[in-house]
């Protein structure tokens, strides 16, 4: 293909076999057949012509005749020549090479084929030319114009679509990325963003804002015990059972089993309750998961405020912090958020975190509360009892921190700085001789219950050089409640090395004791609670009841070779009381009130 | 905001299509300046471009017309282009009206032309797919209404597989198609050759004109076009220079090579 040779040269054989459906099969060369091979020789190759040769020469024959006849015609018509030029390009003979060979093809051999002899006839050749070339022109623009129209359009349609798509596709990653994959609930993003454009920008009558705050209450059991399968269909289930009861206000699954609903513009606390209610009654009803039939229950903590002053991080922490109390006081409850509380509980905090820098800083120091013979008056030991000289709170008692520490574990720390404290300021009462108190101190469940206890207490004796027998050790009865050996083995060790251990706050605690079989107990120290009823009259009968208990106490220690202790004696009568009732020690305010140890030693001295 | 992967192209017609600069070798106008730009440069880089690209359509065209005297009544066509003059649905319906033609290209703009030319043509659909995930093409639900794999297919790869690179597994590809087809079914394929042709330092050009597309220009032996066909029976004459693939005249088949095109057809055996 490719060769659009030379148009003018004659074919080697006129009577070659002519197209087929060429209308003179056979013809000799003054046949149209002979042109039209001609003409499709010339023309192909100049643009891909969608037909086989065949089928192009039987066009080109059609053609041929028609300009034929319009070259003897009266009058000439234009339109022929037009129409041929235009049956050119809609047959795909439509670039500038196809045109020009065609004008020389018919130029050079349409007359001399075809036999062709009129009066005017050069006249008539040119005005043909000039009609085909025109009509050719004309449909070729045409086309060009319609193509480049309809890919243009092709373009527009495809950029729409592709628009569209990216449209799309990034609506479906917005709401991937503010939506929950396994619920579908907004997600803590779209939550943020909700809360905190409530916040920012109130609308009219928007000048409040709710939220609660929703976790469900032993959801670990449903994973742990039915897998995590079955605990994720209940999250769907309980996601369903909120967006159904909850529809206008925001659901949003925060993770985990932690859900929050955005109540806005509220008129008060109660409507964000309403919510909550309805809440917890969805999450409540029952519900059939893979089979189980689970009914679970949900905390909730409620923040309500108004929006000026207020931050989305605010309050989602006073939120979490409420949501906490609605868990602490059992759950299946609503909680409200309350400044007061809150304000306390973060003073609480505060001060809990500053326990390690004080202990570094040296804050703490020790006190000292005689515990008195009631024999003979002798000062047996002390109690040392910890004090904090906070920098901006002043001097804390116990009170104000110890369970606070016992909370956090800060208590293990503590304990050990009080333990070595007491140890090396007793050590320093050796000059005392026989008469040098033993020092009282008082573990807490957590030093008890931690391995190294033992070690602890031999090194600090130890690095002291206190005699074991002047370290008196008071645990509570709660510390043996446990189940756990290991605290009473410690114990049994330390009573072996010489060690005494007392018994604190004895009964007032929960009253088990086969412990006493067990533990080898120097002391009883009785609680201040029973030694009270001793300052009424004798004869009123509840302070009789108080002195019996007391005087069983006495017996029954007695009876197991331990001292007692009576705590918190204020007066002499009740000190005369407990002396009668052969009670061996008491402390408390008539004996000696708290104080350093130099105090102490000055009044020994004086002793 | 990332861009997620599945995030769809954007149009940009001022990088050159090769969909429309083979419309434009072939004489069309479905094309914009920069394609022009481009083809031009072709041009100037191989004069006889345009040729090739009328000899490929012309071998399109005789192929199609013999899988369709075949008894061939279902095609393929996967990077069909701008189908603009001499279709695959207008010769194989010229012949059996009741043919049914699914047409496959990467092009966003040529799937757009090609859906406007088809409308009102129910036996011919057009889809937006990449030749590379011959998976995808096989399980798009338009192929699976349109196609009956348990019966003969003709698969078109005509001038696209050149854009094909070899990293992207042009064997595994038509592997994956040859899966799919029914005994009797057929592989039509045609892409840019350089055996036997004097170097002249045009294939550096063409490719570098490529270059400047979306698909760069992958040049391939008779040897590596016919270990292509691997499961299929070569028709004949075999992998040969498209004018030399069952001439209509013995002189159209003349200076073959300059086609740069080499083509066969594979018949699927059993």
């Amino acid at each position: 293909m490719a060769s659009g040779g030379s148009v003018g040269e004659h074919p080697d054989d006129p009577s070659g076999p002519s197209a087929p459906g060429g209308p003179c099969p056979g013809a000799p060369a003054c046949c149209p057949s002979v042109f039209a091979r001609a003409w499709a020789k010339a023309v192909s190759g100049t643009s891909y012509l969608p037909m086989t040769q065949a089928q192009l020469e039987a066009l080109l024959h059609r053609l041929t005749g028609r300009l034929a006849a319009a070259l003897v015609s009266e009058p000439f018509d234009v339109r022929v020549g037009h129409q041929v030029g235009a049956e050119l390009v809609a047959a795909h003979i439509a670039s500038a090479e196809g045109l020009g060979r065609t004008i020389e093809v018919i130029q050079l051999r349409l007359l001399r084929d075809l036999g062709l002899v009129t009066e005017d006839v050069e006249d008539r050749m040119a005005r043909l030319l000039a009609t085909v070339a025109t009509g050719y022109a004309r449909a070729l623009r045409d086309r060009t114009l319609d193509e480049q129209e309809s890919i243009r359009r092709a373009a527009m349609v495809a950029r729409a679509e592709a628009e569209r798509a990216l449209r799309d596709s990034e609506a479906r990653f917005r709401h991937q990325a503010t939506h929950d994959p396994l619920t579908d609930l907004p997600n803590r993003t779209l939550f943020t963003e909700r809360l905190a454009a409530a916040i920012d920008s109130p609308g009219r009558g928007a000048d409040r804002v709710g939220v609660c705050f929703l976790d469900l209450d032993r959801f670990k059991v449903v994973n742990d015990s039915l897998g995590h399968q079955v605990g994720d269909m209940l999250l769907v289930s309980v996601a369903d059972r909120l967006r159904r009861a909850l529809g206008e206000h925001l659901v949003a699954r925060l993770g985990g089993d932690e859900f929050v609903i955005l109540v806005e513009r509220t008129a008060g606390t109660d409507d964000v309750v309403k919510v909550a209610e309805t809440a917890l009654a969805a999450v409540s009803e029952p519900a059939l998961v893979d089979g189980h039939e689970l009914t679970v229950s949900a905390s909730i903590g409620i923040v309500e405020r108004p929006v000026a002053g207020t931050t989305p991080v605010d309050l989602m922490r006073a939120a979490d912090a409420t949501l906490h109390w609605a868990k602490a006081d059992g759950g299946a409850r609503w909680s409200l958020f309350d400044v007061e509380r809150s304000r306390r509980e973060l003073a609480r905090y505060a001060l809990s975190a500053a326990i390690p820098a004080a202990l570094d800083r040296g804050e703490f120091h020790l006190d000292y509360q005689p515990l008195t013979s009631l024999r003979d008056g002798r000062v047996l030991g002390v109690e040392a009892l910890v004090r904090w000289r906070h920098p901006e709170l002043g001097k804390l008692y116990p009170g104000s921190f110890i369970e606070l520490a016992e909370e956090t574990g800060l208590i293990v720390p503590l304990g050990s700085w009080v333990l070595a404290e007491a140890c090396r300021e007793a050590a320093s009462w050796s000059s005392f001789g026989a008469a040098a108190p033993f020092v009282s101190v008082n573990l807490a469940v957590r030093q008890v219950h931690r391995p190294g206890l033992v070690r602890e207490v031999r090194d600090v004796l130890e690095r002291t050089g206190l005699p074991p027998e002047r370290l008196q050790l008071e645990v509570t009865e709660s510390t043996m409640m446990s189940a756990v050996e290991e605290p009473v083995r410690a114990l049994r060790v330390l009573a072996d090395m010489g060690v005494r251990i007392a018994i604190d706050d004895f009964g007032t605690g929960y009253c088990n004791l086969a412990y006493l079989r067990d533990l080898p107990v120097t002391e009883l120290k009785v609680a201040g609670e029973f030694v009270a009823g001793l300052r009424a009259p004798a004869d009123d009968p509840a302070s009789r009841t108080d002195e019996r208990i007391l005087a069983s106490l006495v017996s029954l220690a007695h009876a197991l070779d331990l001292t007692v202790t009576a705590e918190g004696v204020e007066t002499e009568g009740q000190a005369d009381r407990l002396r009668a009732i052969g009670c061996d020690a008491a402390q408390g305010w008539h004996f000696g009130k708290p104080a350093p140890a130099a105090r102490l030693l000055e009044r020994l001295s004086a002793g | 905001m990332q861009r997620p992967d599945w995030a769809p192209d954007t149009i940009d017609i001022e990088r050159p299509s090769v969909a429309r600069m083979y419309d434009y070798y072939l004489g069309g106008s479905h094309n914009f300046a920069a394609d022009r730009a481009a083809a031009r440069a072709m041009v100037a880089a191989v004069p006889d471009a345009p040729l090739m690209a009328q000899a490929n359509r012309a071998f399109l065209r005789r192929a199609v017309q013999f899988l369709a005297e075949q008894g061939i009544r279902q095609f393929l066509d996967i990077g069909s282009g701008i189908p603009t003059v001499g279709n695959v649905h207008e010769i194989a319906q010229r012949i059996a009206p009741e043919s049914r033609v699914v047409y496959v290209d990467v092009d966003p703009v040529a799937v757009a032309h090609s859906r406007e030319i088809l409308s009102g043509n129910d036996r011919a659909v057009v889809l937006q797919e990449d030749l590379r995930h011959p998976e995808r093409i096989l399980a798009h639900p338009e192929v699976n209404r349109m196609l009956d794999f348990s019966q003969p297919v003709a698969v078109m790869i005509v001038a696209v597989l050149h854009f094909v690179p070899d990293e992207d597994r042009p064997d595994e590809i038509l592997r994956t198609l040859r899966a799919a087809l029914a005994p009797g079914s057929y592989l039509v394929l045609s892409q840019a050759s350089d055996d036997d042709r004097h170097d002249t330092g045009e294939r550096e050009e063409a490719e570098a004109v490529y270059q400047r597309t979306d698909n760069p220009l992958v040049i391939r032996s008779r040897r590596q076009l016919t270990a292509l066909f691997d499961g299929f029976g070569l028709v004949d004459p075999g992998v040969v220079w498209v004018p030399q693939w069952r001439p209509e005249t013995p002189e159209s088949a003349e200076d073959a090579e300059k086609a740069v095109f080499m083509g066969g057809v594979g018949r699927l055996g059993g």
